[in-house]
Parts: structure tokens; C-alpha cells; sequence
């Protein structure tokens, strides 16, 4: 068996302290703590957030991980126009959506949301928007097409709203773009979906699986004005979780018959697979970016109040060997 | 006898805190129904875990019948449904959970 010092040359450092400010790969044994560790970088992780108020699915997600919003979404028997407002470790309550509707798109920000699309027990598919400042929720523009399982990206007062269905379980393709007050058309996806994930903003937005017939892997970039092909996910699968930007996004996640946990992230050409959620759940909420990720409620078996928070592998830790 | 690959316990989830990055970077933790945890068996880290959650340990058998508890009355609620009930054209019905050894 090869030693340390016949792979690497040297000795493991001894030492009475852990030092400083050790760079990735330095390993050392700590005589006080009597440890062996080493520095590494931290692989992608998921660890547990704030558990939810209201237990619920299809809700809206905007914002980020240490500012997240969640809204709207489903728990027998009706829509909800909860909103709930996270601050990275807690959630507390904050103004209801003037409309109670689930499978409604959320973008922007915990302050400054948007929140549009959905059906409503009772009433059918929305068209309507809403907008939050950070305590109420007031009308903007309607969209042009009344749709539900749409996507979306961007700002309060520049977003982007893709794909759907408007007559369940029919995809569409339709874009419209919002200005902060008007809802107009943009080029439309090149596969019909709904189901899919958004990220991104109005001018450099994607567009990731979803369901046509049958479960789909492909990816779209928008440009502000047409939709052209990305690389295909993973895992195809729709009502997943999402967060990001068109070159840094991350969906994680949904379902592909069966609840999936899977993570993926996407580097403006490709996926890659990531560390799995804790909890294999669908119709969950999102925000965040692909460092910093908020997944929150959704469906187990039932509905959930849990979130989880998600770390990408960026961060370098000090560890320690153990024999197990 | 074989060897476990994973050990399971029982404990609710209670926010912050309950899996930390560090937990989770350094072993796997599944959640199923019913607040079953699934970690690898064998497992120091994993040992500490559930140690500190106050986890209540459960043979696989045992974390089974929770899950599939939990299932059931998931896939009665599906069942119960109108058939034309648009909720019900839109979720499939919840699977079978299998917990491996």
C-alpha cells in the first residue's frame, strides 16, 4: 500500500491549531484536537429552511434564498391567496393575493413581485397579474392568453411569461412580454409545454422541460424577441422548482410519473446533475439563483410545509477524516 | 446476514437546522412520508444525525409499513375523486414507495 508521503512527496503537516487560511487540497493533523482534516470544496448541498405556514402546492416563488416570497397555490379544496415572505430562516405572513389561484408564474423580487397566470377553483384559467411592493398586492395588465402550468422570468416591470395550457391538457406556445403594465407578444416557444420551468430575465430568458404529451428534456433560450434550442436536461420531468438565469439555472425537483428529488444545473449549454433535493416532492415552489437556491411546500404524498435550501459547490470547508 | 446500505428513523422536520450543508454534504438523507428519514447505515456521521433530530429508529420493515401507511391513505384520497374532477386529470396517482434495505 502506497504511504502519503510516497504519493505526495512530503508529510502530513502537524500542527497545534488549524491554520487560518488553508487552500483546497492542504491536509494537516491537529495534535490538540487530535483530528486529521483536510480542505476541500463543499459539494453541492441541501439543507432544511424554515418550514412554511401553509401547507400547499402549484404556489408562485420569487425572490431569493435570504429574501424569498411564496404565494397562491392549492390545498383541498380550493386556490389560496396566501403570501408568505422568507427571510432565510423563518416565514411569516404578508399580503394576500387579491385573486386565489395555484399554477400561477412568480418572478422579481420580495419586494418588488410579480405575480400572473393560474386557474381558480371555480372560475376557470387567469389572465389577470399582480403586483407586490412588499406588503399588498395590486392589479396590473392582464396577459393575452388565459393559461395555467405557464413559466416565467424577469421583473416586476419587465417579465417574461411563456408556454402553458389554456385548455388543459393542450400546450401552448405563446410568449407575451410585460412592461410593468402591458402584457405584448414575443416569439413563441418552439415546443409547446406546459409544466416547464423559466428563469432568467425578459431579453436572456430559458425555458426548460415540461410536459407535451409526455414528459420533455429540451431547453429554449430566449433573446428578447425568438426562442432557439439549449441543452437537453437530465431528468425530464415537469412541475419541478426552478431558479437562476439563462446561463446559471437550476431546476430541481417535480415529477416524472413518480416524485423525483433530482437537481440539475445548466451552464448555458448543458445540464448537469447536481446533489438531490432531501425530499422527493412536485408542484413545489422556487427562487434563488443556482448558488443559492430555495425549493418550498409542494406535494410528497400530501402537502408539504417544508423547505429546503440549496448551496452550490463553491464554498471550500474544512473537514475531518473520519474511519467509517 | 447481508449488509444494510441504509439505516431509517422517525423524526418531524422542524425547519432550520434539521439538515444543516454540512449534513447534508457529508452523507445522504432521503425523506419519505410519514417523516421517515432514510440515511446510509454504518455511518458516523449519519449516527450523529439522527442522534441529534432525536430520531426514533425504525427497521426497514417497520419504516415501510409508515410509508406505505402514508401512501395508502394518499392513493384513497386520488381514488376517491370524480372521475371528470379536473384535479384528477392533472395528478397521476401517488406510486408505491419501496424503502431498499
Amino acid at each position: 500500500m502506497s504511504t502519503y508521503y510516497q504519493i505526495f512527496g512530503g508529510k502530513v503537516n502537524v500542527v497545534s491549531a488549524d491554520p487560518s487560511n488553508p487552500i483546497e487540497g492542504q491536509i494537516w493533523y491537529n495534535t490538540t484536537t487530535e483530528l486529521l482534516k483536510y480542505r476541500a470544496i463543499a459539494p453541492a448541498a441541501w439543507a432544511s429552511g424554515g418550514n412554511m405556514g401553509t401547507a400547499r402546492n402549484e404556489l408562485g416563488g420569487a425572490g431569493t434564498q435570504t429574501a424569498g416570497l411564496g404565494f397562491g397555490g392549492y390545498a383541498a379544496p380550493s386556490s389560496k391567496n396566501n403570501t408568505e415572505e422568507y427571510d432565510g430562516s423563518a416565514w411569516t405572513a404578508g399580503g394576500n393575493l387579491a385573486i386565489a389561484r395555484y399554477g400561477l408564474v412568480g418572478a422579481g423580487t420580495q419586494t418588488a413581485g410579480l405575480g400572473f397566470g393560474g386557474y381558480t377553483t371555480g372560475s376557470g384559467n387567469r389572465n389577470s397579474t399582480e403586483e407586490y411592493d412588499g406588503s399588498a398586492w395590486t392589479a396590473g395588465g392582464n396577459m393575452g392568453t388565459a393559461r395555467v402550468y405557464l413559466a416565467g422570468c424577469g421583473t416586476q416591470t419587465s417579465a417574461l411569461g411563456f408556454g402553458g395550457t389554456a385548455s388543459f391538457p393542450t400546450p401552448v406556445n405563446p410568449t407575451e412580454e410585460y412592461d410593468g403594465s402591458t402584457w405584448t407578444a414575443g416569439g413563441n416557444l418552439n415546443t409547446a409545454r406546459y409544466g416547464l420551468g423559466g428563469a432568467g430575465t425578459q431579453t436572456v430568458g430559458l425555458a426548460f422541460g415540461g410536459t407535451t404529451t409526455t414528459f420533455v428534456s429540451n431547453t429554449e433560450e430566449y433573446d428578447g424577441s425568438a426562442w432557439t434550442a439549449g441543452g437537453n436536461m437530465n431528468t425530464a420531468r415537469r412541475q419541478f422548482g426552478e431558479a437562476g438565469t439563462q446561463t446559471l439555472a437550476l431546476a430541481f425537483g417535480g415529477t416524472t410519473g413518480a416524485n423525483t428529488a433530482a437537481t440539475e444545473e445548466y451552464n448555458g449549454t448543458s445540464w448537469t446533475t447536481s446533489t438531490s433535493m432531501t425530499t422527493a416532492r412536485k408542484y413545489l415552489g422556487g427562487c434563488g439563483t443556482q448558488t443559492a437556491g430555495l425549493g418550498f411546500a409542494g406535494i410528497t404524498t400530501a402537502n408539504s410545509v417544508a423547505t429546503e435550501e440549496y448551496t452550490g459547490a463553491i464554498t471550500p470547508v474544512t473537514r475531518t477524516v473520519t474511519a467509517s | 446476514m447481508a449488509n444494510k446500505n441504509y439505516q431509517y428513523c422517525v423524526a418531524e422536520c422542524w425547519g432550520k437546522g434539521f439538515i444543516t450543508n454540512n449534513d447534508s454534504s457529508q452523507f445522504s438523507i432521503s425523506g419519505f412520508p410519514g417523516n421517515v428519514w432514510q440515511v446510509p447505515a454504518n455511518n458516523r456521521n449519519a449516527n450523529i444525525w439522527i442522534n441529534g433530530i432525536a430520531g426514533v429508529r425504525k427497521t426497514v420493515q417497520e419504516a415501510q409499513a409508515i410509508v406505505t401507511e402514508q401512501v395508502q391513505i394518499a392513493q384513497a384520497a386520488y381514488d376517491a375523486l370524480p372521475a371528470d374532477d379536473f384535479r384528477k386529470t392533472q395528478f397521476s396517482r401517488p406510486n408505491d414507495i419501496v424503502l431498499p434495505e
